[in-house]
């Protein structure tokens, strides 16, 4: 009978606290990214969450603006009636929106974006409200997770843009990692900000196509920007990838940094500590590549429990962030967990090399000598 | 002849590219934590980079306004005129500030648009090429900007619809730059003639004048309030994160002194077993693992200073819109980050060295 013996796996776990310690330290230094990573997928999900669940199609914005984060966009309001004349067009709403902060007399405040809508239709206001009603004249919807910081509910008066506002009810999904959502009547927003409008929202007719919409419009309005929905989305969700990335990259680079040391560290001591078996090895008949294969088998198990243990912290770590801080929201995706796998399988083949020389040169004697 | 033997640093040294790992490990950690303190430190002195240089000891604002980035405050330009009415003040100047979003290189750029009077305060305090903007369709923009998007004096740069001329390279801000245009380009472009952020005022009584005005109803900050409040505006989207992070630095640190550590007994226990043998105690062997740990963590902190100083310059050379500032107390903290980490990291070779049996000596390892 003939058995495998899988030197790799019982060099590495002979001693499962040098195991444990070693496997610990890459996964840590894995979840680093991971976490990151996840709270950039969550800033750009709840910073998004507002068009993505929008009911209109077409977005209208000042020229040149493509966003709504860190942005002032001014339309004349003559745009909304121009854009009702353009066939394709169901129906259309003009979305006043500024930047501002939302306090509680005497209390707390947070950075507020401040959305004055259409009441009566409720196509520029939240998806959805988790108690009390629309606003109505003075009164406004703030976001379950702010009125939670600020301790304020329905009845409660808040300030907005200076003014004060009763809070008619809480509304979802308008919290992110900087600011939160207030949403208001578009008569109040304009008497207290002038009768501008910030975004035209549009629906199409049924059997119109948003691209085809949206070309339209882009044809017979002059001087703004005309995206779709999905359009829109993206470069939100583009700013805040494009503003995150060189901290990405940064803190990506020092955490793969560090799993790589921490492998090389755990392959150094796995092979030193076994020259004598490997030299056994050798002396049995196995060729310089069949040793080698063993350093690199030992990567990967480091390498691949490293990052199992590096997912399930990040899973656990993210929740209890998000649990702890509302307004951030930690997302770990498939797509991050893979791209941190394949970069943590180049940086085991690399911390490979550190012993191999060891390894490959080992004098088969060793096994007769008694250390 | 009586002597010791430095079993704790010879047992370290005997396998040098151990050590060089391990302490490659823990600088790489002790790296980040520096960085991440360092950036937490550039932020701060960053975010009040306009009110430490404009000049201006007061700023009136809209009711409602606390912060000078990303604020929305909207008053009339004839405030200028009210608050001059007060004795006190030497100057007063209408200054508009707000974020806007500029695609450049299929990148989106955030960008802090300042609006002012041109010969008047308020607008670019100091130059690097160029010079100010003195017409509606020109601007000066941050030098870090031009620099990571090739732009020159002479270049054009679209914001908002209309496109500007720079005609000069000035100051940035944290982690966006400045757009300095005339207060008449920002009124067109936020279709908002008349009207402006804020009021600077220049006095020598800033208390009494404060005082003066938010009797009269308006909203007056110094630049101690708006810098406090801009930089809890950044902290609450960066302090957690950064936070996590030094954490995981500090946790990965401590794992990788506890695995060289142990390493290095396990791998030599025969020769710890005859130190018990011939009566190390429980003490002695705990005080040779903490030497270990000790010895590796310094070995990293050094490690960790070194690499800081390369990454910082690789960062602020590759990325210069990063400030990452340097303080003692970073440094206290790094070196405090480390012995910590040493002590934590000796519990698990102390325990191995203590279940160690004696006999150990006498087996073939």
């Amino acid at each position: 009978m003939t058995r495998r013996v899988s030197l790799a796996r019982k060099n590495l776990f002979q001693d499962r606290r040098r195991a444990g310690l070693a496997i610990s330290g890459v996964g840590a230094a894995l979840l680093l990214v991971l976490v990151l990573d996840g709270v950039v997928a969550g800033a750009m999900r709840s910073v998004t969450a507002y068009m993505r669940t929008s009911p209109a199609d077409v977005f209208i914005s000042q020229q040149d603006v493509r966003t709504l984060h860190m942005s002032q966009s001014i339309l004349a309001v003559d745009t909304v009636e121009a854009a009702r004349l353009i066939d394709g067009v169901a129906w259309v709403e003009g979305l006043r929106y500024t930047s501002s902060i939302v306090e509680v007399p005497g209390g707390g405040r947070r950075s507020t974006y401040v959305f004055g809508y259409e009441t009566a239709t409720g196509r520029g206001g939240p998806r959805q409200i988790t108690h009390g009603r629309p606003p109505g004249p003075a009164e406004a919807l703030v976001d379950v997770t702010a009125a939670g910081e600020l301790d304020v509910d329905v009845g409660d008066t808040v300030v907005v843009l200076g003014q004060p506002f009763t809070v008619s009810g809480l509304s979802t999904n308008g919290t992110n990692i900087v600011n939160t959502t207030v949403f208001v009547r578009s008569e109040d927003f304009a008497s207290l900000r002038g009768p501008s409008i910030a975004y035209v929202l549009v629906g199409a007719e049924p059997g119109v196509s948003a691209t085809d919409l949206t070309q339209r419009l882009d044809e017979a309005l002059p001087g703004v920007t005309v995206q779709t929905r999905a359009e829109f989305a993206r470069q939100e969700a583009k700013l805040v990838s494009d503003m995150a990335a060189d901290v990405m990259r940064i803190m990506s680079i020092i955490g793969f940094l560090i799993a790589l040391a921490v492998v090389a560290l755990t392959l150094l001591t796995a092979t030193l500590g076994k020259l004598r078996e490997y030299g056994v090895v050798k002396a049995l008949g196995a060729s310089s590549g069949r040793l080698a294969m063993i350093v690199a088998a030992q990567a990967g198990w480091s390498v691949g429990l490293g990052m199992v243990v590096a997912v399930g912290l990040a899973v656990v770590t993210g929740a209890a962030i998000s649990a702890l801080t509302p307004n951030l929201d930690v997302v770990i995706g498939v797509r991050s967990v893979v791209r941190t796998g394949l970069g943590a399988l180049v940086i085991g083949a690399f911390a490979a090399m550190v012993p191999l020389r060891r390894v490959t040169t080992v004098d088969p004697a060793t096994a007769f000598r008694r250390q | 002849m009586h002597g010791t033997v430095p079993l704790a640093r010879r047992n370290l040294l005997a396998e040098p590219r151990r050590l060089l790992a391990s302490a490659g490990g823990v600088g790489l950690a002790v790296m980040l934590i520096l960085v991440l303190d360092g950036l937490w430190a550039g932020i701060k002195s960053g975010v009040t980079v306009y009110e430490d240089n404009v000049g201006a000891d007061l700023y009136v604002a809209q009711a409602g306004t606390y912060n000078f980035y990303g604020s929305s405050s909207r008053i009339p330009a004839s405030m200028v005129d009210v608050v001059s009415d007060d004795p006190d003040i030497d100057w007063a100047v209408p200054v508009r500030a707000f974020f806007s979003i500029v695609d450049l290189h299929d990148r989106k750029v955030p960008v802090v648009v300042i609006g002012s009077v041109p010969g008047k305060r308020g607008g670019p305090w100091e130059l690097g090429s160029g010079r100010a903007p003195a017409n509606d369709d020109q601007v000066v923009v941050g030098r870090v900007l031009a620099r990571r998007h090739n732009l020159d004096i002479g270049d054009s740069i679209d914001i908002m619809g209309r496109r500007f001329t720079i005609v000069g390279t000035g100051s940035d801000a944290f982690m966006a730059s400045f757009v300095f245009m005339t207060h008449g380009a920002t009124d067109a472009l936020l279709a908002a003639p008349g009207t402006t952020s804020f009021v600077l005022v220049g006095t020598d009584r800033p208390h009494a004048v404060r005082s003066r005005l938010v009797a009269g109803g308006y909203t007056a900050l110094d630049r101690d309030q708006l810098a406090v409040n801009d930089f809890e505006l950044i902290a609450r989207a960066y302090s957690v994160p950064m936070r996590f992070m030094t954490g995981v630095a500090f946790v990965i640190g401590s794992l990788v002194i506890a695995l060289s550590a142990y390493s290095a007994i396990a791998d030599r226990r025969r020769e710890y077993g005859i130190v018990k043998a011939i009566g190390g105690h429980g003490r002695y062997l705990f005080g040779l693992a903490m030497r270990q740990t000790m010895m590796i963590a310094a070995a990293g902190l050094l490690a960790g200073f070194v690499l800081f100083l390369v990454g910082r310059s690789a960062i602020v050379w590759v990325r210069p819109q990063f400030t990452v500032v340097t303080t003692g107390t970073s440094l206290a903290r790094a070196v405090g980050a480390a012995v910590v980490m040493g002590a934590i990291a000796a519990i698990v070779p102390a325990r191995r060295l203590a279940r160690l049996d004696p006999a150990s000596a006498y087996r073939g390892a």
